[in-house]
């Protein structure tokens, strides 16, 4: 009730403990792997510069270059649309 | 003149960086350029209650060891003009830097900003001594509990030890009700214990855990009591000495609430 009162005067939003939650576990994720999120986003760049050498990449929103646990497991998952492969000459 | 102002306690969990965060907002709204600079380094805080999480690459420690420019390390917060932090280093330890090299660090962030804010790690060991080295004065952040005032006592020594000026104290995590019950020590009964001079109190609310769940610091959010308690110490930090005593009676209850859901009812000013 309250919860809907917050939400009809504006106040609330969506509750901000899904925001800490969510903030919480993508900071744990990157403190295991001693990697900010800043850095993160510069390995992107550096890597999205290295593939780009050899196949043309839309880099934007759907690009997914994100820290992500499984089973305690971190894993660097990537998804990066590719839109046609470079000239050979190109590469080299 | 630039000046460096350490925030410290000696005991954890009273609200140093929240109160940090808070005044760093707020003198940057007040106009003047600001760097929060993270003390604590292995336990990096300050970013999170200030949202910049997410825009680290470099730290204090890599300032300090040469792998980066200040400029580099130096996040700017797009949502307070002048404000900037310096994040702490997450993986390393208090001994990663020397009070030498911190003395030397601010006055070089001295040279382009006017406030250089230092969150102090709890503690009286190595960490404290960094954070005090290149101040010029500290700001004491307690709360109404006989533990923590105890170790302000304790602090406040220390930094009369370390030849800084009168520190001043914050009274944080007040609850007006449980004073008008005799169940908490008045503002009054903390001052005659510490005997020091007094920058603000800031109530005890709930806007304080919404506000560090998003990121989002309280002084922000203009119908926020615990904001406008957080703005008024500023004030009174830049030197202003005319501000007046917030009145926390009037948000109590259930009216007090029903009008700042609506964002109505400003806190009322009351004349020291």
């Amino acid at each position: 009730m309250k919860d809907l009162i917050n939400r009809f005067f504006g106040r609330g939003q969506k509750a901000s403990k899904e925001d800490a939650k969510q903030r919480l576990k993508f900071l744990l994720i990157h403190d295991q792997v001693d990697l900010t999120p800043g850095q993160l986003d510069q390995m992107k760049e550096e890597i999205l510069e290295v593939i780009s050498r050899y196949v043309e990449v839309e880099a934007d929103e759907s690009t997914r270059f994100v820290l992500e646990k499984d089973e305690g497991q971190v894993a660097l998952v990537s998804s990066i649309p590719v839109r046609r492969v470079v000239q050979r000459a190109k590469a080299s | 003149m630039s000046e460096c102002i350490v925030v410290t306690s000696g005991k954890g969990g009273v609200g140093k960086t929240t109160t940090t965060a808070n005044l760093g907002v707020a003198l940057a709204l007040l106009g003047k350029r600001v760097v929060v600079v993270d003390a604590d380094i292995g336990l990096r805080n300050l970013d999170v209650i200030l949202g910049l999480e997410n825009r680290i690459v470099y730290d204090l420690v890599h300032v300090i060891e040469g792998e980066c420019r200040i400029k580099q390390a130096l996040i700017r917060d797009k949502r307070a003009e002048g404000l900037f932090l310096l994040p702490a280093a997450q993986t390393r330890d208090k001994n990663a830097v020397t009070p030498d090299q911190m003395r030397e660090l601010v006055a070089k962030l001295k040279e382009t900003h006017d406030i250089i804010l230092v969150d102090c790690p709890a503690g009286i060991e190595q960490g404290f001594k960094n954070a005090v080295a290149g101040a010029d004065r500290a700001v004491i952040v307690t709360t109404p509990e006989v533990s923590a005032i105890r170790d302000a006592d304790r602090i406040i020594g220390m930094v009369e030890a370390a030849e800084l000026p009168e520190p001043q104290l914050i009274i944080n995590r007040f609850r007006p009700a449980m004073v008008e019950a005799g169940d908490m020590m008045n503002k009054e009964d903390i001052l005659e214990i510490l005997a020091i001079p007094l920058l603000g109190v800031v109530p005890d609310h709930e806007d304080i855990i919404v506000s560090a769940n998003r990121g989002v610091p309280v002084v922000f959010d203009e119908a926020s009591i615990v904001g406008e308690a957080f703005r008024r110490v500023a004030r009174r930090v830049t030197g202003e000495t005319d501000v007046p005593e917030l009145d926390f009676e009037q948000n109590n209850g259930i009216w007090g609430t029903l009008m700042r859901w609506m964002g109505l009812g400003p806190a009322r000013e009351v004349a020291r």
